[in-house]
């Protein structure tokens, strides 16, 4: 079995989560290669056990980081392994599928665990439904939820290094325009421990900021959002947790004001413990909540704010 | 301008699914049914084009059961102008259905291929992909705005951490994010109006394809983790707890 890892690196970093699906990569082999895509420091990833090369193609720009431009030629790298695995992130989703298409193979979406290195779990139905599915094809390729696997951290001798170009990338079917990232002062969501998510019951875009920014500040954490509360324009998109949104797994997931309907469980059930603040009792938040408070959010954040 | 649109019939979204008895498959056989949301999102993005003159015909497409006509029909009273039906009584995966839309594609050549992102049911995100691939054209996924124009489209693309601008040589694949639009309903005269237009059917022998299963489902489970909710009083309280639960 020959496993590779595929990640990017962006404004000179690399992806975090590639030790999250480095340790997926472990329950298949105890070597992988690992391809990055774009020009970072890959020292730390260097010195990991699991891994033996690392083809480093940093010709790879912003500009031609993408899935339009760089699948055929990841297709023939691809085709030497009998497993290729990536996070199942935006740029995952965006490029994998692509090079399944190419190499006429089939993908498991959203890998949560590695039963043998042919059979998979996956969510299907926003998370209500676990999948075990055995894939008879000799070249497997999987996004991996990376919530799912802790983040790979052993030590081993240096891995070998090879230094690639793609060459030439540009083409006349695409063209890179540039990106809008968001830089909240918060801290990101995809990496923090403790996240404070409000629902569309805030009501306003200046009581979720003073409220869940407010909170999320005095304790530390990220902002997130229900597809609501992102459609009434109180957060920006990356904000929401759910199904269609970012799926989320911190230590605490504190949530306010949220319902609880099963998109927007999909996104945090993971989470290790959850608090929720509700005015009906019945909400469905509260069967996925390990404490709870049934109040008025309007009362409650103010306190909670000033006490800290 | 040409824009073939997918239209893939789906569990609908209020709809609890549960799973058989025998862990075999989920129970759906009585649930009701829906056009996938995300692909209500890539043809309600078409018809805008269409009205605002960019495009002249919107193809819809799905595969399926002889039920999915009734899909079909809500996307030609979304104002799809024609619509194919590849009848088949396998339910594929992702990779035979670009299999088989590529087909499709080589016969209608669009110059838009649109599909909703991913579709609710086995929340895959692979086929726009996929297609793209196989095709060889360029891809724009995860669209919330899109510009098209004779021979080009600039998409907005949602990516982690914020939005990604693209500009695309038609032809090409965009794949639909929720934030595209917000889908018309649906009105009884467009409801009237969309049974007098075609359904072409194509049995999918007819199309000469080895569409081989790749995979096999072995079995499904709950993944439902419901909670012992603990409640307290007061915000005191809740903070202990809070501050607990973040160490």
């Amino acid at each position: 079995m020959k496993v590779l890892v595929i990640t990017f690196a962006k404004e000179q970093k690399l992806n975090d989560n590639l030790l999250n699906v480095l340790s997926a990569a472990k329950r298949i082999n105890r070597h992988c290669d690992v391809l990055i895509l774009g020009n970072a420091d890959y020292s730390r990833v260097q010195e990991l056990k699991i891994v033996e090369k690392i083809m480093l193609f940093n010709n790879v720009t912003d500009a031609t980081n993408s899935a339009t431009l760089l699948a055929s030629n990841l297709a023939e790298i691809v085709k030497n392994y009998t497993h290729t695995l990536i996070a199942a992130d935006s740029y995952g989703k965006d490029l994998l599928p692509r090079i399944a298409g190419i190499l006429d193979l089939s993908q498991i979406s959203e890998v949560v665990e590695i039963v043998s290195p042919n059979t998979f779990k996956k969510p299907m139905y926003a998370g209500n439904i676990l999948a075990e599915v055995e894939s008879f094809e000799e070249i497997k390729l999987l996004t991996i939820r990376t919530t799912s696997f802790a983040a790979y951290s052993e030590a081993g001798s240096a891995a070998s290094v090879e230094v690639n170009e793609f060459s030439p990338l540009a083409n006349d079917k695409l063209s890179y325009l540039g990106e809008e990232l968001v830089h909240n002062d918060t801290i990101d969501l995809a990496h923090a421990e403790l996240i404070v998510t409000g629902g569309r019951s805030l009501g306003s875009k200046e009581d979720f900021d003073k409220l869940i920014h407010g909170l999320a500040i005095k304790l530390g954490g990220a902002v997130g959002a229900s597809r609501a509360a992102v459609e009434a324009g109180y957060a920006s998109n990356d904000c929401q947790v759910g199904q269609t949104g970012k799926v989320v797994a911190p230590k605490l997931y504190v949530a306010i004001g949220i319902s609880g309907a099963v998109q927007h469980i999909a996104g945090m059930k993971d989470s290790k413990t959850v608090v929720a603040v509700n005015l009906d009792p019945n909400a469905q938040i509260f069967e996925y909540a390990d404490y709870g408070l049934i109040g008025d959010l309007f009362d409650v954040v103010p306190e909670l704010i000033s006490k800290l | 301008m040409k824009v073939l649109v997918c239209a893939k019939r789906v569990v609908d979204p209020n709809v609890k699914v549960r799973v058989k008895s025998d862990f075999s498959n989920v129970e759906i056989e009585h649930s009701k049914m829906s056009l996938n949301p995300f692909d209500e999102n890539a043809i309600e993005e078409a018809v805008r084009l269409k009205e605002r003159g960019v495009v002249t015909e919107i193809v819809a497409v799905s595969i399926g059961s002889a039920k999915c006509e009734e899909t079909l029909r809500n996307a030609l009273a979304r104002g799809c102008d024609r619509a194919i039906l590849v009848e088949s009584s396998e339910n594929y995966e992702p990779i035979n259905i670009a299999n088989i839309l590529q087909k499709i594609v080589a016969t209608e050549q669009p110059q838009l291929i649109m599909l909703g992102k991913q579709a609710i049911d086995d929340d895959a995100n692979q086929v726009a992909q996929m297609l793209a691939g196989k095709l060889g054209i360029a891809q724009a996924t995860f669209v919330s705005q899109l510009e098209v124009n004779a021979d080009r489209l600039i998409a907005r693309r949602e990516i982690d951490g914020g939005t990604q601008k693209l500009e695309l040589t038609l032809p090409a694949v965009v794949s639909a994010d929720l934030y595209l639009n917000e889908p018309r309903f649906i009105k009884l005269p467009q409801l009237m109006q969309a049974k007098k237009k075609p359904i072409e059917k194509i049995a999918v022998a007819e199309l000469g394809l080895e569409l081989n299963a790749r995979t096999r489902l072995v079995k499904v489970m709950d993944g439902e983790v419901k909670k012992q909710c603990k409640f307290v009083d007061s915000s005191s309280d809740l903070l202990d707890l809070i501050k607990k639960g973040a160490m």
